[in-house]
């Protein structure tokens, strides 16, 4: 598979450094760390469907929400307890990613995107109208349980939940199903000539998607114990996190997770000096710039300045 | 019943208008602009500034609004579009960033809460019993004269009729002598100027807030991809069955619901007829 | 004996234009046949049927007795068929030997995770099209379009065709290229393969052919050995028309 020493030595590092943190940082750090973590999720998430197989999803909190709102439900108003409501949740989002695969068969590109943004949108309409006695409406819900206190517990839950998504996301994706996945993103019909049913790899990456964003939906509303449709289904929501995974680099496993990290801390030392939604104007303006000018993101960008070091340094 | 048809005609005209710019630049460039909203809401905005914070004019304060669409389209096709040259789905990621961008700096400019735009035209009309504001009913009057001017500018003139080429074969008509990209500059302008007019009217049919540009984009997004042509026509029939589809299930159903049969539209015809109810050259 | 590839009653229809017009012919296995036709002859639509990558409007096509119409394009290449683009399409951002193991892969997912990649296969698949060892790791980008086609090929034969589709191979390449994947073609042939060539630089066709087969405009106009093709009035006709 391809793993090497230096593999370990990385891993090993960035898992004990972020099990250590809580020693050193202050609380309000945490908080923001805990953000960060599932924001790290959700671009790992949208990034093995979307960063690998090109198929752009505009509807990633449609699939976030979905895992959000079952669990909640589930808990609060059916008293179920969480080791049943979150793999319940986890089933029914993967369901739900099934259901976007079925335009994913017929069309691609742009009207993909725009599917999956009608789909975020409907959803976002509908929970507020349909059996508002169990989504709680337009205003949403609040004391939904939650599953640690302080915050040092929540940070090491989601530490943990964002570092096993990433390990296996990654450990998976070096295998050949990332290939091929990648593949996808860089010419399907060659992939189909080459003797795969694309239809099935699309399916995978679409379930394995779901699968986390269910996972990260489902904790998460657990952690934050209320949920809002308007800040769930929202295109700020959404943007955070495709700039996340664009901003720290598609297809690879850190660049989401670095770009998740960057993001939360940028957005929160901008806090003080732009306290409201303000900040995403100084985000937006450096996401775009990034975007168009260096499209693989800061990983593509750590690397060349490695190599040129390495260069430089050899020569 | 009359009420409904009333109700209808009036906001799918003010459809229409809105739809229009975005579906121009669908149809020469065959890119979706998701920051087209932006240009609504910018519209609305500058108007609202112009003739309700300066005290201007209120003729000004569209004038102003349309020019500051003009610009923001001819700098969006320049800084963007063409740096992006043909990836679609780039330009669509860029454009939905710039979009939040620019509704950030709404919000620093002008605040959070939403603002109440005063009518353009105060008063009521009673028609067959139903009232009527004027405002909304001159503002679907002049969007029926917008549209029916574009109508005549892209049959009657040199640069419409240059622009009708190429939205049908852009290296044809690049063959032809026609230079796409000034085309593309002027639909890109053509757009900016509708969507800033359509968000003033808009605005003043709502209300002005920093997340209004949404729903108009996602109306204009359900008219392309019903209707598929990108033309005037399908445009206007599209936006009449949206607009219709609306008032319908707010008047039996829900009005939570009125955005409901818009997405389901849209999810519905792209599955099942990829190339739009009235047929699309390519996908 | 059943034949390798039977193509029968093939008809293929643009709208108003006939791209293919009731073609038949049928490839005996080990055999290699060559496909001539001025461009747009229909010749590539031809492949694309075969591959299932267009459906035919009527006529079967039938690989080894099985009719393969109603399969999908990687059911069809299971089956035993793989083609060759006129003009390759490689994965960009992937290295030579990366893109041969898209071909290599199993069609199942399971499979894709669990085991690991044949690099030596890769190597020996890359090494047998031309490639020197050190080209493995480079990406497409840098490669030019005699190596662009020896990938193609690569690609091709890693997905373990019994017959192969080869277009337009000689197009674009060098005087040496061309030998170096006749060559490999030749060796093939003698391990049995068998080759459907559609090629436009006739001098190196015709020693790779058993026989040929012109169309134009969609429809036969001439069968038999190279020289009875050639020597063929019709073809002649077309060919100096087609100039
Ligand atoms: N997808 C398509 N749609 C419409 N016409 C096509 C399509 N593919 C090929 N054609 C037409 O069919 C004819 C045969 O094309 P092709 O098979 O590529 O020819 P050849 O490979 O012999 O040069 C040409 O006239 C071409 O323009
Ligand atoms: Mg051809």
């Amino acid at each position: 598979m391809g793993l090497r020493w230096f593999h370990y030595v990385l891993w090993g590092g960035l898992i004990s450094g972020m099990f250590l943190l809580p020693q050193v940082v202050s609380n309000g750090t945490l908080r923001t760390m805990i953000f960060a973590n599932y924001l790290a999720i959700f671009a790992i998430s949208w990034d093995v469907l979307s960063g690998r197989t090109g198929y752009v999803s505009f509807g990633h909190p449609f699939l976030i929400g979905i895992g959000a709102y079952t669990t909640a439900i589930l808990t609060k108003r059916f008293d179920v307890p969480v080791e049943i409501s979150i793999p319940v949740a986890v089933v029914v989002t993967m369901i739900a990613g099934l259901l976007v695969l079925l335009p994913a068969l017929r069309i691609r590109g742009s009207y993909f995107a725009l599917v999956t943004l009608a789909f975020m949108e409907l959803l976002y309409q509908l929970v507020q109208v349909i059996r508002p006695d169990l989504t709680g409406g337009t205003r949403g819900m609040s004391g939904i349980q939650t599953l640690t206190r302080g915050a040092a517990n929540g940070y090491y839950l989601s530490t943990a939940l964002m570092l096993s998504v990433a390990v296996s996301m990654w450990l998976l994706m070096k295998t050949r199903i990332g290939t091929a996945l990648a593949a996808i993103g860089m010419n399907e019909e060659s992939v189909r000539g080459s003797g795969l049913s694309t239809t099935r790899l699309k399916a995978f990456a679409f379930l394995t998607s779901a699968l986390i964003a269910g996972l990260g939906g489902a904790f998460y509303v657990h952690y934050l114990g209320s949920l809002a449709p308007r800040a769930l289904f929202d295109i700020n929501f959404l943007f955070t996190i495709i700039v996340a995974a664009l901003l720290g680099g598609t297809s690879t496993i850190i660049g989401p997770m670095i770009g998740a990290f960057f993001m939360t801390f940028l957005l929160e030392y901008l806090r003080p000096v732009l306290p409201g939604a303000e900040r995403y104007f100084v985000y937006g303006a450096i996401a775009l710039l990034l975007y168009m000018y260096q499209p693989k993101g800061l990983v593509e960008l750590a690397q060349r300045g490695f190599q040129r070091l390495r260069k430089g340094g050899l020569a | 019943m009359l009420q409904i048809l009333i109700q209808g005609l009036l906001l799918s005209g003010l459809y229409a208008l809105i739809a229009m710019g975005f579906t121009l630049i669908f149809s020469i460039g065959r890119v979706l602009n998701l920051a087209y909203g932006a240009y609504l809401m910018v519209g609305g905005y500058m108007y609202f500034w112009v003739s309700q914070t300066l005290g201007m004019p209120k003729l000004m304060g569209v004038a102003v609004a349309a020019l500051l669409g003009v610009l923001m389209g001819v700098l969006k096709y320049r800084l963007i579009v063409k740096t992006l040259k043909g990836d679609h789905v780039a330009v669509e990621i860029s454009t939905l960033i710039l979009a939040v961008v620019i509704q950030a700096g709404i919000v620093l400019v002008f605040g959070d809460s939403s603002k109440i735009l005063l009518p353009i035209v105060p008063g009521v009309i009673n028609v067959a019993g139903a009232s009527v504001t004027y405002n909304i009913l001159i503002a679907t009057l002049i969007s029926w004269a917008i549209l029916l001017g574009l109508y005549a500018f892209v049959r009657l003139t040199h640069t419409g009729r240059a622009m009708q080429a190429v939205s049908m074969d852009a290296k044809g008509a690049a063959i032809s002598g026609i230079d796409p990209d000034r085309i593309n500059l002027i639909t890109w302008g053509i757009s900016g100027a509708l969507g800033a007019l359509g968000g003033v009217f808009f605005a003043s049919y709502t209300q002005l807030s920093p997340s209004m540009w949404v729903a108009p984009l996602i109306i204009s997004v359900a008219v392309v991809i019903v209707g598929g042509i990108g033309s005037i026509i399908g445009t206007l029939v599209v936006a009449h069955i949206v607009g219709f589809l609306e008032v319908i299930v707010v008047a039996t159903l829900a009005p939570e619901l009125r955005g409901v049969f818009t997405m389901l539209l849209i999810i519905g015809v792209l599955v099942t007829r990829p190339q739009g109810l009235f047929g699309r050259e390519e996908l | 004996m059943t034949a390798a590839l039977q193509v029968s009653g093939l008809v293929k229809r643009f709208g108003g234009l006939v791209a293919t017009n009731d073609l038949s012919f049928s490839l005996q296995e080990g055999e290699s046949l060559g496909l001539i036709g001025p461009n747009g002859a229909g010749k590539t639509t031809v492949f694309s049927q075969i591959m299932g990558e267009l459906r035919q409007n009527s006529g079967t096509i039938e690989l080894f007795g099985q009719e393969i119409s109603g399969l999908s394009t990687p059911q069809r290449i299971r089956a035993g068929v793989s083609r060759t683009y006129q003009i390759p399409r490689p994965f960009g951002d992937m290295s030579v030997a990366e893109n041969i193991r898209v071909g290599l892969m199993p069609d199942d997912i399971w499979r894709m995770i669990v085991s690991r990649p044949d690099t030596d296969r890769e190597k020996e698949l890359a090494l047998s099209v031309g490639f020197s060892e050190t080209d493995l790791g480079r990406s497409p980008a840098e490669l030019a379009m005699g190596d662009l086609r020896k990938l193609e090929m690569a690609r091709t034969m890693a997905t373990a065709p019994r017959v192969m589709l080869l277009d337009e191979v000689f197009a674009g390449l060098t005087v040496g290229e061309i030998a170096q994947i006749s060559d490999l073609i030749q060796s093939m042939r003698k391990d049995g393969m068998t080759f459907l060539i559609v090629s436009h630089d006739l001098p190196a066709l015709e020693p790779l052919i058993d026989r040929a087969i012109a169309i134009e405009r969609g429809t036969m106009i001439a069968e038999g050995s190279f020289s009875d093709v050639m020597n063929d009035t019709a073809v002649q006709a077309s060919y100096l028309g087609g100039v």
